[in-house]
């Protein structure tokens, strides 16, 4: 190390603060890409570790706990486990549910049913005692039990302004309901739960608030002191055999893995992007080393010919290399978890729609996803540090600067690269053929991949082959300055190949998103039209929460039917249950509604009507396409359902297209499905009017109807079409914004790359002043370089992109989510968003690679 | 036809260099006089650090004299525009340094056809004009070579070539075979004596060496930025 010590002043620190600007951008470059993937890690381990954080708190001290795969826990089970108190097991039942509360700012609280009697021996509540004594949890508890009073956590009481014996407006179950603060709690044991957005109600009162009478959601066993794992694997095996159908045993924890499993595929997708903005970093750590190498090529050979070993130069340029990863990864980190924050807080909601019902959680700074994007970042400055650190390696001492000879090496690989490439594009093609692994679309992330990489090693062929065709005609049209600009091109082609790379990997993941989410988008609101028929859509008031919570009560459903003008009323019923573990939802409708008017479009195109009419007469279901796709079921396979008398099988009549759920949903007609499950009710219920009701007037008969008894959200088709859409937005600002910022540096540095390229060049431009050319002339000569160089970056991105956007619809999406998406191109968008039209590839992007296959229209 | 040049009393003045210490000038040229005929090729004479390169970099309207005049055919220097400037150099004076002549990114007959390209020749014709001056500088086969892929004797008469190419009526040559083997500065020395002198341009030719001298029609000494007598 002595040896390299005194390098570092001349070849690092002095030149260092001579290019200030450019090692800042390098800096920046590095952190975009660190701060994407921080980001995103960072978010997904935000909503597990809230999720987890919710399961080990409402576990408590339970050694197993019962849950239902499938409607819920019939009550009965409590007496099929009696046994259990002989053997020293305490049964702890609770009922689990989400309610919003009124007024406030949209908050929705867990409400979590429990047995004062049992509970305490579970779970821990401490009060916040008026009179400085601990009173014991278990008296009071019992004592301070009545209907309709709920215990509130201190915090939460505290926003909400309320205090023992006021009152707690909820909606739940459809209805507004105020409950009495019975007491206020500390923010110690279960009341941490949903990070204190947790109320405890009695049994009773929960069950009645969300029209679950006779159901529970769990129920937790507190087993025995020394217990040993055979005794306790035993136990559950036993605990097992006296559950009723549909309903499981395990450890409390499982229930994490299931909700990871839910958001792997998301978080799977999202840092994917976000190694691709690294890879924009990477660009930058290479292209600043390599131009500092070339600007001190000079120093370098001096300190050579003074004795200093080629190692030790290569030590110190690898050290900068590792300097700027520092410094990039850990500011990165630091907007990584400001930008994983802001997207807690605007995808919040939608995660949590999709994936949990729980409040908007709150970041947490894991260490393992905070570590896992700063050593990503320290490793590809590193790697991207190694060729430029060789090349400065390999300087002669007292080598006389001889730029040529530097590029003419590069020039002889430029066919090699180009054939590499070309290999790496055909192996693209190939790795969109395969299917997922592990229910993840790891091939298809490899095709993105591919053609990034396959593209880039393209690029200084493209440099080349255009200088040289474009040469003569460009300087009939343009001018000796085009010229020049050629020159240039071709003969810094180590570092102009480079920023066309980078500006081509940043288009592409531009325009790849673009046509993703447009195509997504075109084919949503396509889909919307298609099944959004109905002119009135219901569901229980969410208050500000903007959520449907919890499950309407039969009679809503007979109430609306009998609401005059109303035509037909069609109740959509659901349930989670899970399969091989994985979660899937099961949903109802009426069928017969359905085939009438037949808006609900199949995935391979064939009749609705004759579908549904045929599913209804056989007791058939109907699975939608992400269903299909993630468990590989097809028209006339079978699929089990755990009904409460046991499992049934029943017979898949059709494949439906949905992009509402990306769990997949098995759906069967409602009178199937109250019989199976003796679950009755409605998650949301589609409105038809007789043609003389305009829709406004039927929302206020519906909710003159039903003043005073249910609290109802009552949507009309336009502003329920507006809302979904509006939730899609949502769901991809964030993607867009990381999209903004990527590009943004990817364009800082390709002009960071000029910059330094015209610095470096002083002496041509000297020699061209010489020779009469004007200071005009030599920077227009400068901006034409910059547009070929945008133009040949654009043109490369943009085909790169068409390809990435392929894929993404076709492999990625198909296999992570099961959708199909038809390829829309949003040019309108497209056209904006690219750089200055002067700039602007003169023709479109290429077509994608293979011509994606078009779904068939569903039936009008 | 070569052009005529009158120095009166030129004097360059460089201000505070950090060794002479704050407000301290120092003068390159402390008052030079003398004038060239048409078709003079004049040998400049004098160590290194007299002034040599300082009184090209003028001639050639690379720079300004602090104080004096320079007329060329009768114009002074100093009263063109910064675009009369850069015409003249594109079309009356042409210039041939000791090292970096050539643009390392083009190859040789783009380097001869430049010149040209910046004063408005159509492409076709800057081609067909490099080409033949490439020709005569005996490198025809060099005109798609880039300058690494050439000797340095053969990059000077690449340069030769260029500075022939556009006609000019004055040459400035500093040091031109400074960096070149004796055979290969032969070489160039006979290029510029034969086919530039032979067209009556106008030549400044800075050297130390005595055998370059020996061709001119004219010596002229520096010492410290004075013309010895
Ligand atoms: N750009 C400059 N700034 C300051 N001093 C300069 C500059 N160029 C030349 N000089 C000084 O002017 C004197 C003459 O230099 P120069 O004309 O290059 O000499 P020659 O070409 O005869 O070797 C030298 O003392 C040199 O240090
Ligand atoms: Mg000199």
């Amino acid at each position: 190390m002595s040896r390299v010590a005194p390098l570092f002043g001349p070849l690092l620190f002095r030149p260092l603060r001579r290019d200030r600007l450019r090692f800042a951008l390098t800096v920046a470059g590095i952190a975009v890409g660190v701060a994407t993937m921080a980001a995103i890690l960072l978010a997904n381990a935000s909503v597990l570790a809230s999720f987890s954080a919710t399961v080990d708190v409402v576990a408590g001290k339970a050694g197993l706990t019962v849950l239902a795969d499938g409607p819920g826990i019939p009550e009965e089970t409590l007496e099929r486990l009696s046994w259990l108190r002989a053997r020293g097991v305490t049964v702890v039942p609770a009922v689990v549910a989400t309610a919003a509360v009124q007024g406030g700012d949209g908050d929705v609280v867990e409400v979590l049913g429990i047995d004062p009697v049992t509970d305490p021996s579970v779970r821990d509540y401490r009060f916040n005692s008026r009179s400085d004594v601990e009173e014991t949890t278990l008296g009071r508890l019992f004592a301070v039990f009545q209907r309709d009073s709920v215990l509130v956590p201190a915090p939460l009481a505290e926003r909400l302004g309320l205090t023992e014996g006021s009152e707690l407006g909820v909606f739940a179950g459809g209805a507004a309901r105020r409950l009495r603060v019975a007491g206020i709690l500390r923010l110690e044991g279960a009341a941490r739960a949903a990070a204190g957005s947790v109320v405890f109600a009695d049994i009773a009162t929960a069950q009645e608030l969300f029209a679950r009478e006779g159901f529970l959601d769990r129920i937790d066993l507190v087993l025995p002191e020394g217990l040993n794992d055979a005794d306790r694997a035993a136990l559950e095996e036993s605990v097992r055999d006296s559950l009723p159908p549909g309903v499981t045993v395990g450890r409390p924890e499982r229930r994490t893995a299931t909700v990871d499993r839910m958001v792997r595929s998301f978080r799977v997708n999202l840092t994917a992007l976000g190694l691709i903005a690294l890879l924009v970093g990477t660009y930058f750590v290479y292209s600043t080393l390599s131009i500092s190498v070339l600007r001190r090529r000079t120093d370098i050979g001096t300190v050579r010919a003074l004795g200093a070993s080629s190692r030790s130069v290569f030590l110190v340029f690898l050290a900068e290399g590792a300097a700027l990863g520092v410094l990039g990864s850990l500011l990165g980190l630091v907007l990584g978890a400001g930008m994983a924050k802001a997207a807690l807080a605007a995808v919040g909601g939608t995660a949590t729609d999709f994936y949990l019902t729980q409040a908007a959680p709150s970041l947490a700074l894991e260490p393992r996803a905070l570590l896992t994007a700063f050593l990503t970042g320290l490793v590809t400055s590193i790697l991207s540090a190694l060729a430029p650190a060789l090349e400065a390696a390999h300087v002669d001492p007292a080598s006389t600067f001889r730029h040529g000879s530097v590029e003419a090496s590069r020039r002889r690989a430029v066919k090699p690269l180009a054939i590499a490439g070309a290999l790496l594009l055909l192996l693209a093609a190939l790795a969109t053929r395969p299917g997922p692994v592990g229910g993840l679309p790891l091939f298809g992330f490899a095709a993105v991949f591919l053609v990034v990489a396959g593209v880039s090693l393209l690029a200084p062929l493209a440099v080349t082959t255009v200088a040289r065709r474009a040469d003569r005609l460009a300087v009939r049209l343009l001018g000796v300055e085009a010229r020049i600009a050629r020159a240039n091109l071709t003969g810094s082609l180590s570092r102009t190949a480079v920023a066309v790379a980078a500006l081509s990997m940043g288009i592409s993941m531009m325009v790849a998103v673009a046509v993703m989410v447009g195509s997504f988008r075109a084919t949503v609101v396509d889909w919307v039209s298609q099944t959004l028929k109905a002119d009135l859509f219901v569901a229980p008031e969410g208050g500000r929460s903007q959520r449907a919570l919890g499950r309407l009560p039969e009679e809503v459903v007979t109430l609306l039917e009998r609401v005059p003008g109303v035509a037909s009323v069609d109740p959509f019923l659901s349930f989670e249950a899970t399969r091989d573990g994985a979660p899937f939802t099961v949903g109802s409708g009426r069928f017969a509604l359905v085939a009438a008017h037949g808006d609900l479009p199949m995935a391979d195109g064939s009749d609705t009507r004759t579908v549904l009419a045929r599913a209804l007469s056989r007791g058939e279901a109907v699975v939608s396409e992400p269903y299909a796709v993630k468990f590989g079921v097809r028209t006339g396979d079978l699929v089990t359902l755990p009904a409460v008398d046991g499992p049934v099988t029943l017979r898949v009549a059709g494949v439906y297209r949905d992009y509402s759920n990306d769990r997949g949903t098995v759906t069967i007609d409602r009178s199937l499905f109250r019989r199976l499950f003796r679950m009755d009710g409605a998650v949301s219920l589609a409105l038809r009017l007789e043609p003389a009701v305009s829709p406004e007037e039927g929302r206020r008969r519906i909710l003159a109807a039903t003043e005073g008894r249910f609290a109802l959200r009552v949507q009309t088709n336009a502003s329920l079409r507006d809302a979904a859409l509006a939730l899609f937005d949502r769901t991809f600002a964030v993607t867009y914004a990381l999209e903004a910022v990527a590009i943004a540096v990817a364009v800082l540095g390709v002009f960071s790359t000029l910059l330094a390229l015209v610095l470096e060049r002083r002496r041509e431009i000297g020699l061209l002043r010489v020779l009469g050319a004007s200071a005009v002339r030599v920077s227009r000569a400068v901006r034409y370089e910059a547009a070929a160089l945008s133009a040949l970056g654009i043109a490369l991105g943009v085909f790169a992109g068409a390809a990435m956007g392929w894929i993404l619809i076709h492999v990625v999406n198909k296999q992570s989510f099961g959708w199909t998406i038809r390829t829309d191109v949003p040019w309108a968008f497209l056209a904006g968003a690219l750089p200055s039209s002067s700039s602007r590839p003169s023709r479109p992007p290429a077509a994608p690679p293979a011509s994606p296959p078009q779904p068939t229209p569903p039936p009008s | 036809m070569g052009a005529s040049v009158v120095v009166e009393n030129v004097r360059k003045a460089w201000s505070a260099t950090s060794e002479a210490g704050e407000g301290a000038v120092s003068e390159a040229l402390a008052g030079v006089s003398f004038s060239l005929e048409p078709g003079d090729f004049v040998a400049l004479l004098g160590p290194s650090g007299c002034g040599k390169s300082t009184l090209l970099n003028l001639l050639g309207a690379l720079d300004r004299p602090t104080s004096g005049r320079i007329l060329v055919d009768g114009h002074d220097l100093a009263l063109l525009s910064d675009a009369g400037r850069d015409l003249y150099r594109r079309r009356t004076a042409a210039t041939v340094f000791q090292f970096f002549n050539l643009l390392p990114t083009m190859t040789s007959l783009e380097n001869v056809a430049l010149p040209l390209l910046l004063d408005d020749v159509p492409p076709a014709e800057a081609d067909e004009r490099a080409a033949a001056a490439l020709g005569e500088v005996g490198l025809p086969e060099k005109a798609g070579a880039f300058p690494w892929q050439l000797s340095g004797g053969q990059m000077q008469r690449v340069a030769v070539a260029r500075a022939l190419v556009v006609r000019p009526a004055l040459l400035l040559a500093d040091e031109p075979t400074g960096n070149l083997d004796s055979r290969s500065g032969a070489r160039v020395l006979d290029l510029v004596s034969d086919l530039v002198a032979g067209r009556g341009v106008t030549i400044v030719l800075a050297t130390h060496s005595n055998e370059a001298a020996a061709r001119a029609t004219r010596v002229l000494r520096l010492r410290d930025g004075l013309l010895e007598a």
